[in-house]
């Protein structure tokens, strides 16, 4: 009993954070207009979990998300401002965030520094960078090209399920598409399997053949592709980029994927438990600003929340 | 009255399941009592309750023929009981003389500072005590060897509180499961000590061996229960092994069926590394070549020159005529298999499951499916004879030889070439024991060429065709067990100068 609640004590907290807003929100809250809004808030949020979660997989951090997300959108932005077409703008943030990511990697994997030290590093490497290249100024209205900042505002129409008012945004989409990308990265293939060796004795890992070195690497740079992923997927949101817009999503990030491994059996983290983790953070977001409660007061929440959480699986864990 | 310690009715139960019942030891001063047992047959929990870490649902204990009680491990200490545990807790990076004193006030000048030279003056006295003078007392306690670091923690053990009950019982859990053979003699010497200054001593080991020669009385425990305690004199190893596994256990090792193949899986041609030198042999399919030496004379090295991690910086390794693999991963995709000295720092995931841990060399190609993953572990499983709840249940969870058995799964699942052990039966119980030799013949029968490391002489001698000596990490010789006592081995171990 008691360890079923530990397991899915967070799936639990979930559906009372559903029950207490559908309550305290009646006719707002549970609608398929605001439901499919929070799918577009947490977007970005998701993404960069989804990727945070195969580094920590490894029992390894990425600190430099935020920044990696925030320099996509602002080198992007750059580009089109300087006449680039989208695409050429586009593949340049997520080629960014690929080799940020490799050498995150290489710091951490090759030059054997903490993940903590090495991305804490290279967070600040990558925000000075996205401050020298927009000289510290937001690019935004005519710079940024119709198509690319269209692209967050449409989705798939769903009248075919009765609901002619609303759109599936693609926002919402590519954060599926990741989740299930990452999940069958994670769960369904040798490389998952490998990573998951790697978090659970790296030592032991390597001398049964598991070339951990070259997979640290490879896993720093899928979260560095993702986290680009999300940048872009923000500057497309607001249709505008600075240098700071990504810094929230690192600790939220980080805070989700916790939140996640509380539902692990071993306390592991699970990309589809991240997802749990990203909803209640999302949600509660969501429902806290319908109520109008005061932002810091939502930090203070939430920050409680998360430790509430870990500490509670923690302490019915292995006593 | 009755003198010594007399502990009656110890009975533990965690939910349903009794851990121990009912079970009463009479250790007496200046006496080794030996205490064996299978894992899981409840020693550890013994040694909770003595030392007070555990409470007991039920314990009597009288000193001298008096009762006390004893409930917490200040009691414990209170008592003058030592409890020297089987994980080497040292702090490494203090000096010896630090930790040979933790944990007690230090020797202060002015009040505040530190007197250093009292510091090391009580230390080195506490190692006088027990006839040690090698150890330097500023030497960081990581630098030292395992079996130093044992003396280390008995010495620290021995310096009591000034108005504290003198110590009058000694538990060492498992003092010899990482130390060498010679290192092993050094603390017998040790133990000797103490007996003589009038301590109780009780002694835990899988060591049939050990006990038989250190030990005055012996007692043993299966499925929680005394089941049997004696004089060693007046006893016999086939009777304490009957007793511990509640089977017919021969006192022998699984005899070869196959004969040696020609041919050659790897040669090794004079070979010299950081850590190694004039190594030369050549090892034929199924061919078992022990290797032995004192603590540290580079057993392990020779086994990682097949995986990449000693590279000779003269001569040649071939691994089937071609040069042996640079990465432990290469060394698996080329047959070798590695069972490493340290189950649990060096082989498990302790938190993730037989699957992944067995099958972690394995895995071939992109996809990984489950199902069949959970076949191959449940095959492997039975055919190393493992006893868990399935192939997702937590390694951390299974016993010392369960463990040691997933770990074999791991090498036995890709039908490997070349074997390597690294003190495959260290920590495991006579029964285990007996079913990894089983598995390592069945292997070397149906071809395997097996490198074993170990520091139990007795099974180097029953399992190996040849045995290779170390001396500081030099091949000193090649030995054919035939008719070999442990005790002729064990005198090849030593330089010769320090023969005589």
């Amino acid at each position: 009993m008691i360890a079923y609640l530990r397991q899915f004590g967070t799936l639990l907290g979930l559906l009372v954070i559903v029950v207490f807003f559908a309550v305290q929100l009646p006719g707002t809250f549970l609608t398929a207009r605001n439901l499919i809004n929070v799918s577009q808030q947490i977007s970005m949020l998701a993404v960069v979990a989804f990727a945070m979660t195969v580094v920590m997989v490894m029992n390894d951090f990425d600190l430099s998300v935020g920044s990696t997300a925030s320099l996509a959108g602002v080198l992007a932005a750059v580009l089109f401002a300087q006449g680039f077409p989208v695409w050429v703008g586009v593949s340049a943030a997520l080629g960014i965030g690929l080799v940020g990511g490799v050498l995150n990697g290489v710091l951490v994997a090759y030059l054997g520094i903490l993940p903590f030290v090495a991305t804490l590093g290279t967070l600040t490497v990558f925000s000075g960078f996205a401050f020298f290249i927009s000289g510290g100024a937001t690019i935004f209205g005519r710079d940024i090209p119709k198509p690319f900042a269209d692209f967050s505002r449409q989705g798939i129409p769903l009248d075919w399920l009765g609901l002619a008012e609303v759109k599936l945004p693609y926002l919402s989409l590519v954060a599926v598409l990741v989740l299930l990308i990452v999940w069958v990265l994670l769960e369904h293939t040798s490389y998952g399997r490998r990573l998951y060796a790697i978090g659970g004795n790296i030592e032991a890992a390597h001398l049964a053949g598991v070339r951990v070195r070259r997979l640290r690497l490879s896993a720093f740079a899928v979260t560095g592709f993702g986290a680009a992923v999300a940048g872009l997927m923000y500057a497309s949101r607001v249709a505008s980029a600075n240098p700071t817009q990504g810094a929230g999503l690192m600790l939220d990030a980080i805070a989700a994927v916790f939140l996640g491994m509380t539902m692990g059996k071993e306390g592991e983290p699970r990309v589809l438990a991240t997802l749990v983790g990203v909803l209640i953070l999302g949600i509660l977001d969501n429902g806290l600003t319908q109520m109008q409660v005061d932002s810091y007061v939502r930090e203070m929440l939430v920050g409680t929340i998360v430790i509430a959480a870990v500490a509670t699986s923690s302490l019915g864990r292995r006593g | 009255m009755t003198d010594g310690l007399e502990f009656s009715g110890l009975t533990k139960r965690y939910g349903s399941a009794t851990v121990l019942s009912n079970v009463s030891l009479h250790l007496r001063p200046g006496r080794v009592h030996g205490l064996m047992g299978e894992n899981g047959a409840g020693k550890s929990t013994l040694i909770k309750l003595i030392a007070g870490v555990v409470p007991a649902d039920a314990m009597t204990l009288r000193k001298d023929g008096a009762e006390i009680a004893v409930t917490s491990p200040a009691d414990a200490a209170a008592a003058g009981f030592r409890i020297i545990h089987q994980e080497l807790n040292l702090v490494p990076q203090l000096s010896v003389a630090e930790n040979i004193l933790l944990g007690q006030p230090l020797p202060r000048r002015l009040g505040v500072l530190v007197d250093w030279p009292e510091l090391a003056r009580r230390a080195e006295a506490a190692l006088a005590e027990l006839g040690i003078d090698k150890i330097d007392v500023w030497q960081q306690a990581g630098s030292l060897g395992l079996g130093d670091r044992m003396l280390v923690k008995i010495a620290a053990a021995l310096v009591s509180h000034k108005g504290e009950v003198a110590p009058c019982l000694y538990v060492l859990d498992e003092p010899t499961a990482a130390l060498a053979e010679a290192e092993a003699e050094k603390l017998f010497s040790v133990i000797a000590r103490l007996k003589a200054r009038g301590a109780a001593i009780l002694y835990v080991s899988h060591r049939l061996n050990e006990v038989m020669r250190l030990c005055d009385d012996v007692s043993v425990l299966r499925n929680g229960q005394n089941v049997m305690t004696a004089e060693v004199g007046h006893t016999s190893r086939a009777e304490i092994i009957l007793q511990m596994t509640g089977r017919d256990v021969a006192d022998g090792y699984p005899a070869r069926s196959a004969r040696v193949a020609g041919g050659e899986v790897c040669r090794v041609v004079a070979v010299s590394s950081p850590k190694l030198r004039d190594l030369d042999f050549i090892l034929h399919p199924g061919e078992i070549l022990g290797i032995c030496g004192l603590d540290g004379a580079g057993q392990t090295e020779v086994l990682r020159l097949f995986l990449g991690l000693e590279r000779p910086k003269s001569g040649q390794v071939l691994l089937q005529s071609s040069p042996a693999p640079r990465s432990p991963a290469e060394a698996w995709a080329r047959g070798v298999a590695y069972v490493p000295r340290e189950r649990r720092s060096e082989g498990l995931m302790m938190r993730m499951g037989t699957r992944p841990n067995a099958l972690l060399p394995h895995h071939a190609g992109v996809w990984a499916r489950l199902a069949p993953e959970r076949t191959w572990a449940n095959d492997l499983s039975g055919q190393v004879g493992l006893k868990s709840a399935g192939p997702e249940q937590s390694v951390w969870r299974l016993s010392g030889g369960n463990q040691q058995k997933v770990v074999f799964a791991r090498a036995l699942a890709g039908n490997p070439r070349l074997l390597l052990l690294d003190e495959p039966t260290r920590g495991v119980d006579v029964g285990a024991k007996f079913e990894i030799y089983k598995l390592m013949r069945d292997l070397s029968d149906q071809g395997c060429a097996i490198l074993l490391a170990s520091s139990d002489l007795p099974e180097l001698l029953g399992m190996a065709d040849r045995v290779l000596v170390l001396q500081g990490g030099r091949q000193s010789a090649i030995l054919d067990p035939a008719g070999m006592a442990p005790n002729d081995l064990l005198h090849a171990l030593y330089p010769a100068t320090e023969m005589s």
